[in-house]
This record gives structure tokens, sequence and C-alpha cells, in this order.
């Protein structure tokens, strides 16, 4: 962490849970026995915000929330290639409104899969090695990044299978990237952080041409004219170890701080606001307004969930001494953060890799290492 | 007083109000002056407000987002209810899967909770039928994204940058399998950041300071107490104290110098070339001709070769002139003109009235185009073409006729020669055929004197650089002003007579554009050489800049002279035999040097001849055409001078010492332009010299796939022969330490694409190279790599071992070691023949 100085404190959020709601396990589920790494529900229509998917092995399952703690399996997908495992998924559509996933994992092969058909629509090779993350534009949903092992981050247009920018090169990541994000509304911009335990943001402003030519392209894809994004407009060194998460927070960026791996287990969010500088691109600051702390938490690669509004976001963490894992529910858009609830169960003793918050935050999904998966929804508190 | 609270951040009336408080105490009793216990006080009630303040400006700047938030995923939601509507597609039957799954799922699974109300119940298993298999689809070998270095980047091995060390940055790794994860960094000490940093105050400190500095003394005692309350040291917070001090007065005294200041970064013509250069000067490149080489790094030493050529520009008949301005123009107007005096008298009488045109200017030109006219008389047309133009350069070009004839042999010619016309006119086809941005190259009107004209070059193309952005500036800032020469227009049009010689035409375009025109250079050449020839009879009544265009002239005449000398006596030299091409003991030393690796060479910046203190002597290479001693220096590689084609085997002494041929040094070697198309390497036919492969980048096309031995290969698109050029194997720069550091961390990731090229430098091709680098390893290859000399650098070429087939997979001996140390912690062994070279011993791709 840069060093903090009189004037420029950060504030901290208190780890005393508001109870302002208090959720509860309805329902529990076993997947299979691979770890699932990935869940999330669909933002993208408002037909399905109820949906939601996971990954785990090779496996991409589609499920529905329903009333009263019930979960229907709507589709269940599977890689012939058993070596498969999924880290991450997204959802996409394409122009027809069609819904489409988006799942990567340790092959590096992006698959997009057509939820509306239920049939592969397409499979991306191109990434040198695993992709850890996958998010998709929100503005225009064909639109996908993937942050991957390679060290790059790419933007595809999943509707016409082509590999638009690729951002890595003299100014890009020096080790795997592990996460990345669109800016809500600014469409040229988006964020990526990774094991080199920088945040880069990076626009496309220049190359938008190229990102509005992907959508008419008639030709293979392959031979799309992909261009190379060397140079971030910012490179903030702020952590001074893996950042694994990373979130748009309007202008400001959400990253975690992780801590876990130089003895110390706890780890935080911070909250900051990127100044960069126009006239010289790549050397902006930062101002840390807010922390969010996530303790005793001694893993990586989590990530964390908003609900729609961004109003408030579940962590999972885990501590591998007492083996339990918990999922903390932070209300995000208060001056100081305040803490929500602090979720626990007996039973829930592996590390939680995600959750997802429902479009209105009453529901929280959190998929674990063995292979579960777990519903909590909110109970009227008196 | 409140000028302190002027520049925060923070909520106004917070600071004033504390402000206020404080200068209410002072102004109760002066006991207060001074009382260290009310200080420390004083700074911790400070501190505490600004952090108030802090808490207070981070709700506002969150609150600020969440309403922008808000309109943001207000527009994502009605984004997300119009996708419903499209749908268009699924009420035709097409794409409705998933919702008909909502209404018929696979499976429905009751929460535990809600049969039993016990959370302790097991958790049910899911058994799914599959909707769907995805298709296995081929896996590409892993790679870690790489930036090709291709036309855009020239082909050519690039420095590390800076922030690319990976020395002394802690790098962690982790088990896939398991999360726990195994730091790595390097020894401790390597990470122990420098404790003696330097305390940088923020704006509050800053503020904390600037309070105490109005109501104490800097004594011992208070500075003391600061220290301690904001950290720091003493002595830093007294240089503090002060520049806050002073910026206060600045701030106080006048507000509006200090916003001047920031304002006026543009290139001033009033300023002298030197300092408008000072900040470009050393980003240019003088071996490669750029800006900010990535090859050679910014920032380096000039080093000002000692002499230096100059080329008078052939004569020629019936040239044309060069735009409206040329001052060619003007000859026929001569031609018919029987009145010189007239003219010349004309001509005085313009440039003496010119600062104070310049002060009319801002009046509608009429007067002066009426002027005009009468003087243009002798021909008509000529003045209805002018009068579209600006009256100012109008009546500039008036004064031209006569310096057309200036030459450097005419500099002594009195007045009344002035008539002689065409001594040095320039070539015609040159003046067409080269456009402005292009300055740069025509600077070298043969490649013989690349070297040494190269700081020339250097300066007239940053000039350029500038002009155009003067430019500019000018024709946003209003009518120009071209009559009067700007202390920098005089510098540039110096540079000019340096490169072009007394070429008004070639100066005006290349160094002087939309600032002079031609006739306008002209005419001032005219001065200049009248003020010479004056001068010589008469006392020095002319203005500086005259008298130092003249200085610098002298100057050019001596050097050019004694090169021609030079090279009648060079030529007799080499006719002995080649060997006499290369110093001997230089020789000797290029054989003995088999078993170390190469030297990097830096240019040496000596004077005339090397000596003892020589830095290239002493890093015993030899000297080349970059360094400043002169060229008969007896450590300078004199090339060689074979017979044509004959450069491909050890007879020839470049060929011999891993030297490419240089056509800037070598008699025989040259380039011949025109054949084949533009952007095809040449064809290597009779005549050619074929010693310069890397530097004419006469590569074969290479191929990049699925290798069949392992990871990815690299494949040949077409057949070779023997000893055929492949390709350059490209990458990054990088200094043993550095290379020792990432060849830990590619071990790790069991690929490696670090190669040795010389005592100074490995190349990493891990994130930028070409397509070489995958060529992988065997014991008994198809190819072998040679680092070779070229133009000063080491690169290293991949050739053909014997006759390779088109499609075939390109192999070559990486050279492991017998116990796989990297190779820089051993001597390379030098046995097999010539390639000294030699493959980085790690290299290992999967």
């Amino acid at each position: 962490m840069t060093k903090i100085t009189l004037g420029c404190e950060p504030a901290v959020g208190s780890l005393a849970p508001s109870k302002k709601r208090d959720y509860r396990v309805t329902n529990r589920l076993q997947e299979g026995k691979r770890p699932i790494y990935a869940v999330v529900f669909n933002f993208i229509d408002s037909r399905y915000y109820n949906v939601f998917a996971t990954v785990g092995g090779n496996r991409v399952t589609v499920y529905q929330c329903l009333e009263g703690g019930v979960i229907a399996v709507l589709q269940s997908y599977i890689d012939e290639d058993k070596d498969e495992s999924f880290y991450t998924v997204s959802w996409a559509c394409d122009a027809d409104g069609t819904p489409l996933l988006v799942a990567g994992g340790i092959n590096g092969i992006i698959r997009v899969i057509d939820a509306g058909n239920e049939k592969i629509h397409k499979s991306f090779v191109g990434h040198g090695d695993s992709v850890n993350e996958i998010r998709t534009q929100a503005l225009r949903p064909s639109l996908v990044l993937s942050a991957s092992k390679d060290e790059s981050v790419r933007l595809w247009n999943v509707q016409t299978g082509i590999c638009i920018l690729i951002f890595a090169g003299a100014g890009g990541h020096r080790n795997e990237v592990l996460s990345v994000d669109f800016h809500p509304s600014d469409i040229y911009r988006i964020a990526s952080c990774g094991m080199d335990n920088t945040v880069k943001i990076w626009s496309m402003k220049e190359f938008w041409t190229y990102v509005e030519r992907s959508f008419t392209w008639e030709e293979l894809p392959s031979q799309f004219p992909t261009k190379y994004v060397q140079f971030p407009v910012l490179i903030a060194s702020i952590h001074t170890n893996y950042v694994d998460c990373i979130r748009w927070l309007g202008d400001f960026i959400l990253s975690k701080v992780n801590d876990c791996l130089i003895q110390s287990v706890d780890n935080e969010f911070i909250l900051w606001e990127p100044k960069m500088k126009e006239q010289s691109p790549g050397e902006g600051t930062v101002d840390i307004l807010q922390k969010y702390p996530v303790p005793e938490c001694d893993i990586w690669f989590i990530k964390l969930s908003c609900d729609f509004h961004y109003n408030t976001a579940a962590i999972g963490l885990y501590n591998s001494g007492n083996r339990e894992g918990k999922i903390f529910v932070w209300e995000l858009q208060t001056s100081p953060p305040s803490l929500i609830a602090r979720l626990s169960h007996v039973q829930s003793k592996s590390p939680i890799r995600q959750t997802a918050m429902s479009f209105d935050g009453s529901t929280i999904l959190s998929c674990c290492e063995d292979g579960t998966i777990w519903r909590w929804d909110t109970v009227a508190t008196s | 007083m409140d000028s302190s609270s002027m520049d925060m951040a923070m909520p106004m009336s917070m600071s004033i109000s504390n402000s206020m408080s404080l200068s209410t105490t002072n102004l109760h009793g002066e006991q207060v002056y001074g009382d260290l216990g009310i200080l420390a006080f004083k700074i911790s009630q400070m501190k505490e407000q600004i952090q108030a303040e802090r808490v207070l400006l981070i709700k506002e700047k969150v609150e600020k987002n969440r309403e922008r938030l808000a309109s943001d995923v207000a527009q994502l939601l009605s984004l997300a209810v119009l996708r419903t509507d499209g749908s268009a597609k699924e009420i035709s039957g097409e794409g409705k899967m998933l919702s008909s799954r909502i209404k018929n799922p696979l499976s429905i699974l009751t929460g535990p909770s809600q049969a039993s109300g016990d959370d302790n119940s097991s958790t049910q298993e899911v058994a799914i039928s599959i909707s769907a298999k995805l298709p296995v689809v081929d896996k590409i070998p892993p790679y870690t994204t790489w930036i090709f270095l291709d036309r855009m980047h020239d082909y050519r091995n690039q420095r590390m940058a800076d922030d690319q060390s990976v020395v002394g940055r802690r790098r962690i790794y982790y088990d896939q399998n398991g999360s726990e994860a195994l730091i790595c960094s390097d020894s401790e000490e390597e990470i122990t950041e420098p404790e003696e940093e330097k305390h940088e105050f923020s704006e509050a400190e800053n503020r904390i300071i600037r309070m105490v500095c109005q109501d104490y003394e800097p004594s011992e005692e208070v500075l003391e107490i600061l220290a301690q309350s904001i950290g720091g040291n003493i002595s830093e917070i007294h240089e503090a104290y002060h520049m806050l001090k002073t910026e206060d007065e600045t701030l106080n005294q006048d507000v509006s110098v200090s916003a001047d200041l920031g304002q006026d970064r543009s290139i001033s013509l009033d300023k002298s070339l030197s300092a408008s250069l000072d900040s470009l000067d050393n980003l240019f490149c003088r071996r490669c001709l750029v800006f900010d080489c990535r090859l050679h790094g910014y920032s380096q030493t000039v080093i000002t070769p000692t002499e230096r050529q100059y080329h008078p520009l052939e004569s020629q008949e019936n040239v044309k002139p060069c735009s409206d301005h040329c001052y060619l123009q003007f000859q026929t107007v001569k031609k018919y003109s029987d009145r010189p005096d007239v003219l010349n008298e004309k001509h005085t009488r313009t440039s003496d009235e010119c600062p104070h045109e310049i002060h009319n200017s801002a009046e509608p030109g009429k007067r002066k185009v009426s002027k005009q006219t009468t003087t243009m008389l002798e021909e008509p047309k000529h003045v209805t073409d002018d009068q579209q133009e600006s009256s100012l350069k109008k009546q500039k070009r008036l004064s031209i006729p006569d310096t057309v004839s200036m030459t450097i042999e005419d500099a002594q010619v009195s007045n009344d020669k002035v008539m002689v016309v065409d001594v040095t006119t320039p070539n015609q086809d040159e003046l067409q055929m080269i456009p402005t941005d292009e300055a740069i190259s025509f600077g070298v009107p043969n490649s013989t004197s690349r070297c040494v004209s190269a700081d020339v070059i250097e300066d007239s193309s940053t000039g350029v650089h500038l002009l155009k952005q003067a430019s500019n500036q000018k024709q946003i800032g209003g009518s120009p002003i071209n009559s009067e020469w700007k202390p920098l227009e005089k510098e540039l049009y110096m540079k000019g007579l340096e490169i072009f010689g007394r070429n008004s035409c070639l100066i005006a375009r290349n160094l002087l554009s939309s600032l002079k025109t031609c006739i306008e250079v002209a005419n001032y050449m005219y001065d200049s050489g009248a003020a010479t020839s004056q001068r010589s009879f008469t006392a020095c009544s002319m203005s500086d800049c005259n008298e130092r265009a003249d200085a610098d002239l002298k100057e050019l005449e001596v050097p050019s002279r004694s090169r021609l000398l030079r090279r009648k006596g060079r030529a007799k030299k080499l006719k002995y035999s080649w060997k006499s091409a290369v110093h001997p003991s230089l020789w000797r030393r290029i054989a003995d040097g088999k078993n170390q690796s190469c030297k990097q060479y830096i240019p040496c910046g000596c004077k005339s001849m090397c000596g003892k203190e020589c830095p290239c002597l002493d890093n015993a290479t030899c000297c080349e055409k970059y360094c400043g001693c002169s060229k008969s220096c007896k450590n300078r590689f004199r090339g060689c001078h074979c017979a044509k084609s004959q450069c491909r085997s050890r007879q020839c002494p470049c060929f011999a010492a891993g030297r490419e041929c240089d056509p800037d040094v070598c008699r025989n070697c040259w380039v011949s332009c025109g054949d084949g198309s533009l952007g095809e390497p040449p064809r290597r036919g009779e005549g050619h010299c074929g010693n310069m492969r890397l530097l004419l980048r006469q590569q074969q096309r290479i191929l990049l796939a699925k290798s069949n031995v392992a990871g990815w290969g690299a494949f040949l698109k077409n057949s070779v022969n023997k000893n055929d050029y492949l390709g350059e194997y490209t990458g990054e720069l990088i200094s043993h330490r550095e290379a020792d550091k990432r060849g830990k961390i590619y071990d790790r990731a069991n690929s490696s694409f670090l190669f040795d090229l010389n005592d100074q430098y490995v190349l990493d091709a891990y994130r930028k190279g070409d397509k070489l680098k995958f060529a992988n390893h065997s014991s008994n290859p198809n190819c072998y790599a040679k680092v070779m000399m070229v133009a000063g650098d080491h690169r290293v070429g991949i050739f053909a071992k014997e006759h390779i087939e088109a499609g075939e997979e390109l192999f070559y001996d990486y050279r492991y070691g017998p116990d796989e140390a990297p190779i820089w912690a051993r001597k390379p062994d030098g046995s097999k023949g010539d390639d000294l070279l030699v493959p980085q011993g790690r290299a290992k791709k999967q």
C-alpha cells in the first residue's frame, strides 16, 4: 500500500454489523465434486433477472431462483474435454436478444453457449493460457472482456466471434491478469488487475472504430485486424500483492488488497478514485477513499458481487485455520462503509469462491470449493 | 493571512474559521507568540480538523458518485427491459429455449429448510440431464502474449524500459493445485527499500507548516514539534517552511504573474536554436536517425564527429523555381532590369523599413501594395499574381533578385558583380522530388555521409519539427510577420547552410517552411554575403547575426577542403591489400576474442585520434563510424574492399570478423535501388554484397505452427540453401543481472527466450520478438545462430545449416551446457569455428 499521509486517510468501515438486513440459508445444492468457481445472475435481460449460471469443472449449469428458496434447474452443458475446468462465466446476448453464456477456464478456450437454442454458439481459441475472468459490457452485451494468464486482456465480439483488441504489450500486465471490468457508463473505459500487483485503466477511445467494425465484419473472424492496446491511461501500484478482484463503482474503483500471502490474514477492498493525467498517460495518481475490511481470510481468487444498483456487495471469505467460510455483506455507497451482515453456517466449511447478489440484493448465492451452492434469502427483521 | 486557506480543497468556511481563530489568539497578546505548549496543542487541533474535513470530503465524493452511478444504472435498467421487447425472434419460435425451460424446468429443488426448518439437513444432490455437449476444440500450445517486433517497431531489438525490470521486485508464486502461495522473492537485501526516502509533505501537512510559520519563528523547538507531529526531519521541515513562505509571498505579490508562467510553453522564435533544442537534443538517436530510439535509448551522450562532410550541391542549368516565392522567379526580372544599383538601393531601403512595417501591419496593407506596384513595374504579370499574396511577403520579394548568384566563391564579390547568375543553382530534380517531411533523409546526399552529417541532420529535423509548431502557433496568433529574422530563424538558416550549402530553395523548404520564403532566404543570404565583402574592406558595421553567419560559413569551408585531401590519400593507401583494412593489433584481438563473448560497442567521443583514454580501445572494440574520432583513427574498422559479391567467406575481413558489410565503410559494398518493388527485399543477384543481409532484412518468410516436437515451432515457407539467412532473433535487450533474475522466473514457467548477446546484453524474446523465437532446440539442427555486428550493434541472425525444404520445421542448437548452468555464469566454449556466439543455454519451450 502507498503510505497514507495526513489529510488523505480513507474512511474505514466498521466490522460491527448494522443488522439492517439479515439472511438465512434457504437452499443448498451439491452440484458435483469439483469446485465451483463462479456463479452469476443475468442482469442483461429483465426477463431473466432471477436466472443464474454456475461453472465448475467441465460443466456450465443454468438455474432459476423461485419463491420460497426453491431453485429450478434449467439447462446444463458439459464440455467433452474432461480436463477443462471453468473458472468464470458471464451472461451476454446477441443483437436479437438471444441469451448467451460465455465461459472460460484452464484450457484458455472461451465457450459461447447459445442458451436460447441450447447449443454451442462459438468457441474462441486465442488466449495462450487459462482465462481467469470474463465480463460483459452491459451497454453493448455482445462485447465481452477476458482476463488471462497469458498476461493479456482481450475484447471479443461474441456475436461475430471476433477478437477486436488485445490489451497487452509495452505497458501491459507483467503476470497473470486476474480480473477485469467495464466502466458502467463510459463505454471506452475498462480496468484490469492481476498478479503483477497493479491495477491498469485502459481507454478504447482511439480504437473504437475497430469495435464498430467488428459488428459488420463479414469475412473470416481470423482476418479481422485485431489491434494491440499497449498503453493504459493509468497504472496504479497501490497494492503490494496480487489484486484478484476489480469492479467499477461509478467513476471509482473497488479493488481487493490481498495481504494473505504475506503472513497477515487481513484482506480488504479499497474504494479509490483514479485521477488521470490527460497530458501524460500512465502517470495518474489515486486517492484512496474507503476501506472495506475482509478480516481473517487467507485464500485468494475470491470475487465480490453487487446487486444491480450497486447498493450492497457480498464477499465470501475463508480461513483455513478454523475452516470457516463466511459471507460479508457491505453497504457499498455509504460513507463510512457499513457492514450489513456477516453470514455463517455451521456446515459452511469450504472456501467460498464467488457470491452472486440478486437484482434487489434480497438473495445471495455462494459457490464453494466443495461443489456446493448455497442460497441465502433475507428474513424480515423486526 | 488567509492565503493559506485559499488553495485548500477543503470546505472554505472551515479553513477560514480556523485561521480566524488562530489569529484571534495571536491578537490577544504577545505572550502567545512562541508558546510551544500551545503550539503542540494547536497542531493536534489542526490535525483533527483536517481529518474531519477529509471525512466530509469523502462523504461528499461518495455521494456525488452515487448520484452519477444511479443515473448510469437507470440507463442499464432501461436497456435490460428493452431487450425483453426486442425478442422478436423468440416469437417466431427460435431461440426460446431458456424461456421455455423456465416454464418446464429440468428439475425443481426445494429448499430443505422449507420442509423441516432444520438448518442442518443434508445437501441435495443435483442430478441433471445434459442439455447439450460442448464438442472438444483443439487447444493451442500455451504462450504468453508477446509483441511482434514488426515494421512498426522497425523489426529491431528494443532496449528494456526502466519500468520493466524485475530486479528488486518481489515475485510471488503459487501452487496451481492448492491456493497456498509461496513467496519467491530475491534475497531479502534486494527488497529492502531505501530508508532514507525524502519525506514529501502532503497538502495537509503543508497547511500545518503554513499555519505554524504564520505565528511562529522557525526555531529549533518549533521545528522539532512539527517534525514529531507530522513526520519528516527538521531540515526537511525547514526547507518546506521556506518554500511555502516564498510561495505565499509571490502569491500575494502578483497572482497574475504566476498565472502567466504556465502558459508560455510553446516554442518562441526569439529563443536561440540551442535553447529550443535543449530538451529534444538528446532524444534524437544519431545512429538510427529517429527520435526516441528504443534500441539505443534516449539521453545518449551526444558525440559530435570531429570532421564534417560538406556537400556543395551540383549546379545545373535550366532550374525550375521551387515555388512562387522562389528567387528564380526574379531572375527574369533582374535580366530585364538594367538598373542594378536602384534595385540594391531599394533592397537596403526595404530592409531598413522592415521594423516600421511591422508596426503598421495591423492596418490594411493598401499603402504597401501600392508601393509594390510601382517598384514591380518591370514585370506586370508578377504583380497581378502577387496581389493575392500577403503584402508583407511581396515587399520582401522585391529585394531579392541579386541574391541568386551568391555562392561561397562569391563571398568576396562586390556589388557590381552581383549580376552574375546561376553559379550555384540547386539541383532541380532534388527540389521536386523531396517533400518537406523527408528533409532528414534528403540531408544525406549519399550514403557515405550518413554518420558524419548525422548531427547536422538531427538539428535540422528537430528544427523542422519545431517550425511546424511554431508556424501553427503563428497562424493562430494572427498575421504572419515575415520580414524580421528571429534568432531561431537565423540559427535555422545557419544549419541550412551547413546542410544544403547556399541553396535558398532547399533551406527555405526544409528548415524554414512557412516561416520564410525562398526569396527571403535568398535575400538574407545575400545580406550575409554582402557583409563578408564589406567587412573585408571596411569596419564591421553589420549586425551580430551576419557576423556569425560568416564565421560559421568559414568554418564550414575548411573541413570540406581538408576532407577532399584526405580522401585522396586514403584511396591510395587502400590499394595495397585487404589486410591493411584493419589495424593489425585489432585484427589479432578479434581473432583472439573467440573465447570471450563480444563486447558491446559504445561510440567514443575522442577528438581526432584515439589515444589511451579512448573508451573503445579500453573496451577492446573497434571505433566505428559513430565515433567522434577522425576517419583516419587507427582503431577504426576500415571495412572491406572485396570485389563484388565476394563478401560471403572469410576472405572478406568483415565476414571474418563477424560483421556485416557497411555501405558507409566498405569500398565496394552498396545497395542499388530500383530493382524489385518497394517493400520487397531486393533480390540478391550478381553484383550485390552478400554480407548485408541483416541490415537489408533479406529474410525468409517464417511460419508459426504447432511444433512436431513440443509446443510451438517455426517453419520455413520456401526452401533455402546452406548458409542462407533466415531471419533475426529479436527481443528486448536486458542486462545480465536482469536476465539472471528473469531466468529464475522463466525457469519456473519452464519457458525461456533468453539469448546471450554480448558482454553487456542478453536478448529476451519473452514479451517482444519475432516468430523465430519459437524455433526449437535440437542437437542435430538444420539452422545455426550467429551474432553479427551490424552498424555498431550486435544482432542475432539465424542461418540455414543445410539445404532446407519448404515447410520444414526449424531447429538450432541452444547449446545447453553440460550442467545447464546459465550461460553468463560460465565461459562459452568457442570450439566451433566461427560462430563465436552462443545462444542462451536455458531456452526451453514447451
